[in-house]
C-alpha cells in the first residue's frame, strides 16, 4: 500500500513537471520587438533637423488617419537601403523621422542625395527619442493611428513585403 | 582657517560618499537589465548603441530623482519583462518563485516527519 503511495505521487511530480516544462517551452518568454503594439504611442517632442527652433511633439490626436514614424540616420546602411521605400511611401502617408545620432551635414547631404521622404525630421542626437518610443536600433518603423496608438512597427529595413503590408493597413 | 579647511574637507567627503552611491545604485540597475541586441549580455557588460542610450536614459532617471521600481516599469512597459534579469513576480511567474518556497516547505514537512518525529519518541 505504502509502496503504490510512493509510486503514485513519483507519477503525478513527474506528469505535473512534464506539463509545466511542455508549456514552458512553447511559451513566447523571449524578446517581444512587438510588446508596444496596439499601445498609445509615448509622448515625444522633436526638435527639427534645420532648425532647432522648430518643434514636434507626437502623437498627434484626430489629425491625420495614419502617420508614419521612421528611424534612421546618414551612417546606417539598412536605412539607405530601405530609402526608395520611404520615398514610395511619402505619397501615402505623412512621414515624421527621427535622425538618429546623426551629424546634421551629413543627415541633409544623405536627404539631398536621395530625396527627402520626411513630412518632418527630428534630431535625436543622444538616442533618449528612440528608447523612449520603445526602439532596439536603427531602421526602425512604426505607423501610428488618430488615436495615437501603435498599429504596426517594423525593425529593420522596410523592403517590398513590408510596404505591401502598410500599404494595406492604411488604404 | 583650520575650520574653513575641515568644512571644505568634511563637503568634499560626503558628495564623494553620494557620488560613489549613486554610481553603486547604477550598477546595480544596469546589472539587472538584459542588452536586448547583445548575446546574453547584461547592460553593465555592453557597449553597443541600444545599451549606451539606455544607460544614458536610466542616469537621467537617477538624477530625475526616480525609484529603481519606477525605472525597471519605465523599461518593462518598453520592452517587456524579458529586458529584466530578475523577472518580477506576476500570474505568470508565480510558479517560477512559488515552487522553491513549496518544496522548501515540503523538505521540511519530510525532514519532521521521517527525522524529528522518531527521535522525540525515543
Amino acid at each position: 500500500m505504502k509502496k503504490q503511495f510512493k509510486i503514485s505521487l513519483l507519477v503525478f511530480v513527474t506528469v505535473i513537471f512534464s506539463v509545466i516544462f511542455y508549456y514552458s517551452l512553447k511559451a513566447n518568454n523571449k524578446n517581444n520587438p512587438n510588446i508596444m503594439l496596439n499601445k498609445p504611442l509615448p509622448v515625444i517632442e522633436l526638435t527639427s533637423l534645420v532648425n532647432t527652433n522648430l518643434k514636434q511633439e507626437l502623437p498627434l490626436i484626430n489629425r491625420d488617419k495614419y502617420y508614419l514614424i521612421n528611424i534612421w540616420s546618414s551612417w546606417c546602411v539598412p536605412c539607405r537601403e530601405e530609402h526608395p521605400i520611404l520615398m514610395k511611401l511619402k505619397d501615402k502617408i505623412k512621414i515624421y523621422g527621427i535622425n538618429y545620432k546623426d551629424k546634421k551635414t551629413n543627415a541633409t547631404a544623405f536627404l539631398n542625395k536621395l530625396g527627402n521622404p520626411f513630412y518632418f525630421t527630428g534630431s535625436d542626437k543622444d538616442g533618449s527619442v528612440s528608447i523612449e518610443i520603445g526602439a532596439y536600433g536603427i531602421p526602425e518603423t512604426y505607423v501610428v493611428n488618430s488615436q495615437g496608438l501603435i498599429i504596426f512597427k517594423h525593425v529593420g529595413p522596410l523592403n517590398k513585403k513590408i510596404y505591401l503590408r502598410i500599404s494595406e493597413i492604411i488604404k | 582657517m583650520r575650520n574653513i579647511f575641515l568644512i571644505i574637507l568634511f563637503v568634499f567627503f560626503i558628495s564623494a560618499q553620494l557620488a560613489m552611491a549613486s554610481t553603486e545604485r547604477e550598477i546595480n540597475i544596469y546589472k539587472n537589465i538584459r542588452c536586448l541586441v547583445c548575446q546574453g549580455q547584461s547592460l553593465n557588460d555592453s557597449n553597443s548603441d541600444f545599451a549606451i542610450d539606455l544607460k544614458k536614459v536610466i542616469k537621467k532617471k537617477i538624477i530625475k530623482k526616480k525609484s529603481d521600481r519606477e525605472i525597471y516599469n519605465y523599461l518593462t512597459e518598453r520592452y517587456g519583462d524579458w529586458i529584466l534579469f530578475n523577472p518580477p513576480l506576476k500570474i505568470n511567474t508565480f510558479l517560477l518563485w512559488g515552487f522553491p518556497l513549496m518544496f522548501a516547505l515540503l523538505g521540511g514537512v519530510f525532514i519532521y516527519i521521517k527525522v524529528l518525529i522518531p527521535h522525540s519518541r525515543q
